[in-house]
């Protein structure tokens, strides 16, 4: 079976056909301030929390998955996700959110969490495979 | 492999009834070029435009740029893999029409930004303000997916890349430069004193967007692999990538790669180059160990004695990059990391996005975050909204005399983690 994930989104057009979500009512970062409190409770850190380009971190909508169990805390998941609020508000202290193009990003946001869902999806199936 | 780049010297470009070459002069038949990129059924519109040096003309959103060339000797004209049959690249003579390139646009999503200013402050800070620039503007048929979007204006660039570089078919090369590399233990017999140093090449590879591609696949799709130098000089890698606007790596600069071409000019005299290693940059965390592992393996394998890393974007990127040094200097490997910063308007504040003790040696293309202005154009080839969304930064941003401030982070190649733009660097 493969690990279950949860979808830790503020983002309108992501769907719970793609799993379980957990949907922040609030910004960007109150997602990332959500993730980084499930990652203290113990929830694995799948995704990256921050996209690969200046222009993702002024998008209004973020996705970021987790794992849906809970065990210890990982150094590593607490270090990333706080160096990346840290970046966030560095990254974006005099920057508005682009709200004009919100629908792009919220489109973009949904493509690229599809993506890692894939990804997370082909290392799960190899981890199990090799299990076998 | 022997691959010999012949440089065609163009000084000027002009639209006419036939593509072709003569006295320094590119003659482009505007017609021949919709013609040809029409016959794709994704295609709804195509519009070409010529922008010089010095003209008050602003290019956005530019999605990709890229140098029109030829095979004139050995097999693989174009981009085998995406618009010509496959064959292996690095081989053979190319002609290229040096200072001329193909720069597309059509805005796939609004907030692309990626300028081109051909004039004042805004020129100082991008490479392709000094390029000839024939300006290929895509615009698909209603309805496409996103993703069909995409692979049609980035295909469609090619196209016309190829197609414009047939012009240099007969003209005569005023420089030839020859990239010869034979395999490693060869090398090695060669040059048994001196160093051995790999080249790692990071690519965004996250999905829409956000890709690049080695022979026509997905970097998403591979684990971290070696490629030859030539490879690349010759057009095996192309960018997907349309967001990370300063510090993507374009096409062009692929086929041009400065980390690449700095090292072959040191082969042989205080290095033995022996390769390129072409990572991507994943989206999860377990991904990401598992490409940095991997490369840092093959580094490892090669037996190589120092390593250049260049990344491509900002944010997680910045986590590949450093667990990549640190493996790396873990093993015994030098590592010098070439990377932009993220510091700041006052360029005060802390550059990367992660940090690791073992990055010690950091060469930096430049602050994403400084602020220049740019005056109102004369002219715009592409979109009046994307100059709102570049305009849109932050309140007073936009000048009451139709200037604006941006971020370099808008302007296409600012920052280029691959070394291929206008700044410098100072050592320290």
């Amino acid at each position: 079976m493969e690990q279950a994930f949860v979808v830790v989104t503020n983002n309108p057009v992501v769907g719970k056909d793609l799993g379980e979500i957990m949907v922040v009512d609030g910004s960007f970062e109150d997602v990332l301030l959500k993730v980084r409190d499930l990652v203290y409770e113990g929830h694995q850190l799948i995704s990256h929390p921050i996209g690969a380009s200046m222009r993702m971190l002024f998008s209004p909508y973020r996705s970021v998955l987790v794992g849906a169990e809970r065990s210890e805390t990982k150094e590593v998941y607490a270090l990333t996700i706080e160096s990346s609020i840290d970046t966030f508000r560095r990254s974006t202290a005099n920057r508005n959110v682009d709200y004009v193009n919100a629908d792009d990003y919220a489109r973009i946001d949904l493509e690229l969490l599809k993506e890692a869902i894939k990804e997370h999806g082909i290392i799960q199936r190899e981890k199990i495979q090799e299990v076998q | 492999m022997n691959l010999e780049l012949r440089k065609i010297e163009i000084k000027d470009v002009v639209f006419g009834e036939e593509t072709g070459v003569k006295d320094g002069v590119l003659t482009v038949c505007k017609q021949d070029i919709i013609n040809e990129l029409m016959e794709d059924v994704n295609v709804k519109s195509i519009k070409v435009d010529i922008a010089k040096p010095g003209e008050k003309t602003r290019i956005i959103p530019v999605k990709d740029v890229i140098q029109p060339r030829i095979k004139v000797e050995g097999k693989g004209n174009g981009f085998p893999g995406v618009t010509s049959e496959m064959v292996q690249l690095g081989s053979g003579k190319v002609n290229v029409l040096d200072g001329v390139a193909v720069v597309t646009i059509g805005d796939i999503v609004g907030f692309q930004e990626g300028v081109i200013d051909m004039w004042g402050e805004g020129a100082k800070w991008t490479p392709f303000s000094k390029t000839l620039n024939i300006v290929v503007d895509i615009e698909p048929v209603e309805g496409l997916d996103p993703h069909t979007h995409e692979a049609t204006v980035r295909v469609a660039g090619l196209r016309a890349a190829e197609l414009i570089g047939k012009a240099g078919k007969d003209a005569e090369a005023s420089t030839v430069d020859r990239y010869a590399m034979d395999d490693i233990f060869t090398e090695t017999s060669k040059y048994p004193d001196l160093p051995k140093v790999a080249y790692v090449e990071m690519l965004i590879s996250q999905g829409l967007l956000h890709d690049g591609y080695i022979y026509g696949v997905n970097s998403q799709k591979i684990l971290p692999t070696l490629i030859h130098p030539n490879e690349e000089l010759d057009g095996a890698v192309i960018s997907g990538n349309c967001v990370a606007a300063c510090d993507k790596i374009t096409t062009y600069q692929h086929q041009n790669n400065s980390a690449i071409l700095d090292l072959y000019n040191r082969h042989g005299k205080d290095i033995n180059f022996v390769g390129v290693i072409l990572t991507p940059e994943l989206t999860t965390l377990e991904g990401k160990f598992r490409t940095c592992d991997y490369t840092a393996k093959l580094c490892k394998t090669l037996g190589v004695d120092g390593v250049v890393v260049s990344e491509e974007g900002y944010g997680n990127p910045d986590s590949d990059l450093l667990m990549i040094c640190k493996r790396l200097e873990d093993s015994g490997i030098k590592t010098v990391l070439i990377t932009d910063e993220c510091s700041g308007w006052d360029g005060m504040s802390q550059p990367l996005a992660d940090t690791t003790p073992e990055a010690v040696a950091v060469i930096s293309t430049g602050n994403v975050s400084h602020v220049v202005e740019l005056e109102p154009a004369d002219r715009v080839i592409g979109s009046a909204e994307a100059i709102a969304t570049l305009a849109g930064g932050w309140e007073g941003c936009l000048q009451e005399d139709g200037s604006m401030v941006c971020e370099l982070n808008a302007v296409i190649g600012a920052t280029s983690e691959i070394g291929y733009h206008n700044l410098t660097v100072e050592l320290y």
